[in-house]
């Protein structure tokens, strides 16, 4: 491999590294922007989603035929895509109920009861998990391998899998969405105006309850996708939920808290350095998307966007 | 029968009672001014009626049905309109966006099928804003912004707009020509109730004012005979009279 096809590889493993971060931290970060609510139980979702996911797309690629041939390998791609969105669906009522439940009471409180409430979800979603799954780590047989066989990088000479290049497509569809959501339509629009001012939205009419629940099944349905797709190169595991967690908090803590095209760009920004520093110092791995964040806040303090709901 | 009604209504900021025994009326298509100075409990009034102030006694009553009973997301649907005295536009937002975003929210349950059709007419009264609509409103000037604001109100086609401070801090020439519209407004048989700070201003916008002072209502009727009365220059003394 020439050095230039090394830092390409590393590149688009950043890139896509980078939109599987966006992909958990935008529902994050629109919990933050809009409910004021920072949600440490976001990577147990992270990880339920990667759990329902095993489990849909584990049933669903038993259905169609093993991926030996191209037309197999597409209809399994197809088969693993339709899996992430079922699982991301259910994670939808996953989310009403936590919201309904246990966050509406704790709006405009102080910030610890989040803390508590939220890390106590942390630990319950864990544990449910455990129950239903068990504590041994699980992996899709076949999704990944069968995936990667389809050519498409390789025909330019590049040894890349093509999962991942499927992560960063899906990736760049989901960011498109999101901004045209929250852009164009009336409902994206009307969940900005809320997390601009609430109160206002009020007095026009909004019902910011119903808004806020819409929100948090949003970010439910975003952590679900995320689990579900991150899946197949890797396992389920209960432990699976912290790093994505801190990561989004870097992410969003970069892109200015609430912002998410703040955090679109911080994701990426965090995914290809972070990449890019294995690449050229392994032992920086663990240490590098910190070291971003510090010297993006001695610059700006406030991150590199402002607010989400101006920003869209 | 009055379209708006407060009977000995009490209100509290953040547990602190603002205001007193309020009462005071509406009627229907009525302008009507609710006159004191910066801190006296305009701002208060106008918020208890829009259900996002603690109302602790008393009653608001719009069309015979008992506003504190709703939630305040609720109140709008009722037909009234809101202007805040911060205008509290939608940042990030343009202006048409800031005129629509009330009938993406309401419009169905208001009976608005036309949507573009409300904008229009909201540009009619306001042509200034037309000539804006695709603006930020961060980049609108003071004049523009109240504007934005009063149309806000106005897109759910109220049977009663409240204006909290319209005219404050906008140069002559643009007070006078917000006088105009709001009058318009008026005379399309919308009711307004304005807060005002500077009793001078009244007049030319409503037919009867209200003067509250320390939270309480002290005087009411003519506002241009109320204007001439000493007791109540004093009391305005400092307010811009």
């Amino acid at each position: 491999m020439t050095g230039l096809e090394t830092f390409v590889t590393h590149t688009l493993h950043g890139i896509q590294y980078g939109f599987v971060l966006f992909l958990i931290a935008s529902g994050l970060t629109i919990v933050l922007g809009i409910l004021d609510v920072l949600n440490l139980a976001h990577g147990e979702l992270f990880a339920l989603g990667a759990y329902v996911g095993f489990t849909i797309i584990g049933y669903l690629t038993g259905l169609v035929a093993p991926p030996t041939t191209l037309s197999t390998q597409l209809v399994f791609l197809g088969v693993v895509l339709l899996g992430a969105a079922l699982t991301a669906a259910i994670l939808v009522p996953v989310g009403v109920f936590l919201e309904t439940t246990f966050f509406k009471p704790i709006y405009g409180r102080d910030e610890v009861y989040q803390i508590v409430l939220t890390f106590a979800l942390l630990l319950i979603i864990k544990d449910v998990n455990k129950l239903i799954w068990g504590p041994s780590p699980l992996r899709l047989q076949d999704a990944y391998g069968g995936i990667n066989s389809i050519p498409v990088l390789s025909r330019v000479g590049l040894t890349y899998p093509t999962y991942n290049v499927v992560i960063i497509v899906i990736g760049l569809v989901t960011v498109a969405g999101l901004f045209w959501f929250f852009n164009r339509t009336k409902t994206g629009r009307i969940i900005r105006a809320t997390a601009i001012n609430r109160e206002m939205a009020t007095a026009i009419g909004v019902n910011t309850g119903r808004t806020f629940t819409l929100v948090f099944a949003l970010g439910a349905f975003f952590a679900g996708f995320a689990g579900a797709l991150a899946l197949p190169p890797r396992f389920a595991s209960l432990d699976m939920g912290a790093n994505p967690l801190v990561l989004s908090f870097v992410v969003i803590v970069i892109g200015g808290l609430g912002s998410l095209r703040g955090a679109f760009v911080a994701a990426l920004l965090v995914g290809v350095l972070s990449r890019w520093a294995i690449w050229q110092y392994p032992p920086a791995e663990l240490a590098a998307p910190f070291a971003i964040m510090a010297i993006v806040l001695l610059v700006r303090p406030e991150g590199l966007f402002g607010t989400w709901g101006e920003m869209g | 029968m009055s379209l708006l009604e407060l009977t000995a209504v009490d209100a509290a900021v953040a547990g602190f009672d603002v205001t007193h025994d309020v009462s005071l009326s509406v009627g229907e298509g009525e302008a009507v001014g609710l006159v004191g100075r910066n801190g006296a409990g305009k701002t208060t009034t106008f918020r208890s009626i829009m259900g996002l102030a603690d109302v602790t006694a008393g009653s608001i009553r719009f069309r015979d049905e008992e506003l504190t009973e709703l939630p305040a997301d609720r109140i709008p649907s009722r037909g009234l309109g809101y202007q805040p005295e911060d205008r509290k536009l939608f940042t990030g937002m343009t202006v048409e966006e800031n005129l629509r975003l009330p009938i993406w929210s309401l419009g169905d349950e208001r009976g608005i099928d036309d949507e573009d059709a409300v904008v229009d007419d909201i540009y009619d009264v306001f042509p200034e804003l037309e000539e804006r609509c695709e603006a930020n409103v961060e980049n609108l000037s003071g004049g523009q912004a109240k504007m934005t604001a009063v149309g806000r109100a106005l897109s759910l086609q109220p049977d009663l707009l409240l204006l909290d401070e319209p005219l404050e801090g906008l140069a002559p020439v643009v007070v006078s020509n917000l006088k105009r519209h709001i009058r318009a407004i008026n005379d399309r048989g919308i009711a307004v109730l304005v807060a005002e700070s500077n009793v001078t201003h009244v007049p030319d916008i409503v037919d009867r004012i209200y003067v509250v002072e320390r939270g309480e209502i002290v005087a009411s009727g003519d506002p241009e005979a109320l204007a001439e009365e000493p007791e109540i220059q004093k009391l305005m003394q400092g307010s811009g009279v």
